[in-house]
């Protein structure tokens, strides 16, 4: 084994493991406000990079591609929320789980017939030429998906802390009916979580589309690995994903490196497996702070 | 200000309320007491919005707002601080009370300016929640959270605020801490509804007062009518 290589290897695997990281942080934005996530996330990230190709293949440049395929996520969310999520939390049930799942599948058919089965390049201005970065080469592109993806994480915490409305979207996460003693109103607030979810996922999709082009099975192949990171680093902890998503990545790609591809998906759910038998909160799962 | 008529209220298939009536003028303090279960509380969250009521009215500055969600009723001028105080433990105190008024503030930034007259109004009450600002309000002690829950309350400007049990669950000097601010907001011209399980702390500070038994309204009047009232002292001041 070779040291240069196996660094070399860890280095790609890492900063893919950030996209997942990305979709799992996803899941946490919609868990805060509502204690339910969308299942259905997967095809979120390939219907949202599927319509950025649209916008692509229509002669939008991709500096303006790239807000158009957030939005369409956004609204995407918002679909999720309102179509499935809202009507099973209204009646206090969890059929938020399979209503997600549903709406996801109706996603994975309308995209096989609207842009087909097979996979498709997707644009990037960022160039696949290795650069080297402290003695490991990484090209542009993978720069790229952690540039992204800690710019839009970075956007967000700031928002939660900084401004009025991001307190009240952790006010609604601590206390629901709290919040709505406060004149802010939990409904608005889930279809916030889920808007930001929807961008998160778009997100996704436009940075890791050009490494492993466009198909409606990308969108399986990601949520699980996105799962397996929610669940091993907890619902509630950024940071958690970011650390987990890294690792997770890093160790597939040495799988898949040394012990052939048919192992790429090892470690993740062996991941998933020892996270839900040793510590179901996660492992940057925190009590919360109360004191009566 | 606060009419409430003939409010039916419960969880699922129990109701809880048949029938409650009472009424909170402008600038008085208004006690409502009684055995627990009675349907203190519930008459509370009824007339707040987090139950929805099954019949009746609620009026508020002369508006019907039965019915409507309780981020509506709230931001229409009713500040509801509920039992158990439920202060947002991982926010710090300051940002508790800023939501406190979120209704009337800038929603994304600029809005710290906007509430700095009222911040510094409730610090002036609560000295203690200034020293603590920055911190998480989980952490608080239990009399500490329960001055944290007033102010935020405070922060909207309410023109009805509902306190529940506001000395539940704290020692005896930090119960009369509170009655001494509940005092001080009197004179200050509050308009308030009161529920506590002190009868007689609570009548010492009210204007009037509503007895409540079995989810109705047994007895009413001032203070000193319901000292006189043998019924009364001999189930809520003995």
């Amino acid at each position: 084994m070779n040291p240069s290589i196996i660094g070399q290897m860890a280095v790609s695997g890492a900063l893919m493991g950030l996209v997942y990281a990305l979709i799992a942080y996803g899941f946490q934005l919609t868990y805060a406000t509502s204690k339910s996530i969308n299942f259905g996330q997967g095809e979120l990230v390939m219907v949202s990079a599927f319509f950025s190709l649209t916008l692509t293949n229509l002669g939008l440049p991709y500096w303006l591609m790239v807000p158009g395929g957030l939005l369409f996520g956004a609204l995407l969310g918002l679909v999720v929320e309102r179509a499935g999520v809202r009507l099973a939390l209204e009646q206090k049930s969890e059929g938020w789980i399979l209503l997600s799942i549903i709406l996801g599948l109706f996603f994975f058919s309308a995209a096989e017939n609207i842009w087909g089965r097979d996979d498709r390049p997707f644009p990037t201005p960022f160039q696949s030429d290795p650069i080297r970065v402290f003695g490991v080469d990484v090209t542009r592109q993978e720069l790229s998906v952690a540039v992204g993806v800690f710019a839009i994480m970075g956007l967000i915490e700031l928002f939660k802390r900084r401004t009025l409305l991001g307190k009240a979207f952790e006010a609604v996460s601590a206390d629901r009916d709290a919040a709505e003693l406060m004149g802010i109103s939990a409904t608005r607030t889930v279809m916030l979580s889920y808007a930001l979810s929807g961008v998160v996922a778009a997100l996704a999709g436009i940075l890791v589309s050009p490494i492993t082009t466009v198909g409606p099975t990308m969108a399986s192949a990601l949520i699980l690995k996105a799962f397996s990171v929610a669940v091993v680093a907890g619902l509630d902890s950024g940071f958690g994903v970011v650390l987990i998503g890294m690792a997770l990545g890093a160790l597939e790609s040495l799988a898949s490196f040394y012990l052939g591809s048919g192992w790429r998906e090892a470690p993740g759910l062996t991941l998933l497996i020892l996270a839900l038998a040793v510590r179901p909160t996660g492992v940057f799962g925190k009590a919360v702070i109360r004191k009566v | 200000m606060l009419i409430v008529d003939d409010l039916h209220a419960g969880y699922g298939a129990s109701e809880v309320l048949v029938g409650t009536t009472l009424t909170v003028k402008p600038g008085a303090v208004v006690a409502l007491i009684g055995a627990n279960g009675a349907g203190k509380t519930t008459t509370m969250r009824a007339v707040s919005g987090m139950v929805r009521p099954s019949r009746g009215r609620v009026v508020l500055d002369g508006r019907d707002v039965q019915g409507l969600d309780a981020s509506r009723i709230a931001r229409l001028g009713l500040a509801h601080s509920p039992e158990g105080r439920k202060v947002f433990g991982p926010l710090s105190v300051e940002d508790n009370l800023l939501l406190g008024a979120y209704g009337r503030l800038p929603k994304f930034l600029g809005f710290k300016s906007g509430a700095q007259a009222d911040l510094d109004r409730v610090y002036g009450l609560f000295p203690r929640l200034k020293d603590r600002a920055k911190q998480a309000s989980g952490t608080l002690s239990g009399g500490e959270q329960q001055m944290l829950a007033i102010g935020r309350a405070l922060m909207a400007r309410p023109k009805v605020m509902l306190l529940d049990e506001p000395s539940m669950g704290l020692a005896p000097v930090i119960v009369q801490e509170v009655f001494r601010t509940i005092r001080r907001l009197k004179e200050e011209g509050i308009t308030l509804l009161l529920v506590e399980q002190f009868a007689k702390s609570a009548l010492e500070v009210a204007d009037y007062a509503y007895v409540m038994e079995r989810g109705r309204i047994a007895v009413e009047g001032t203070p000193e009518e319901l000292g006189r009232n043998e019924r009364v002292i001999a189930a809520y001041l003995g």
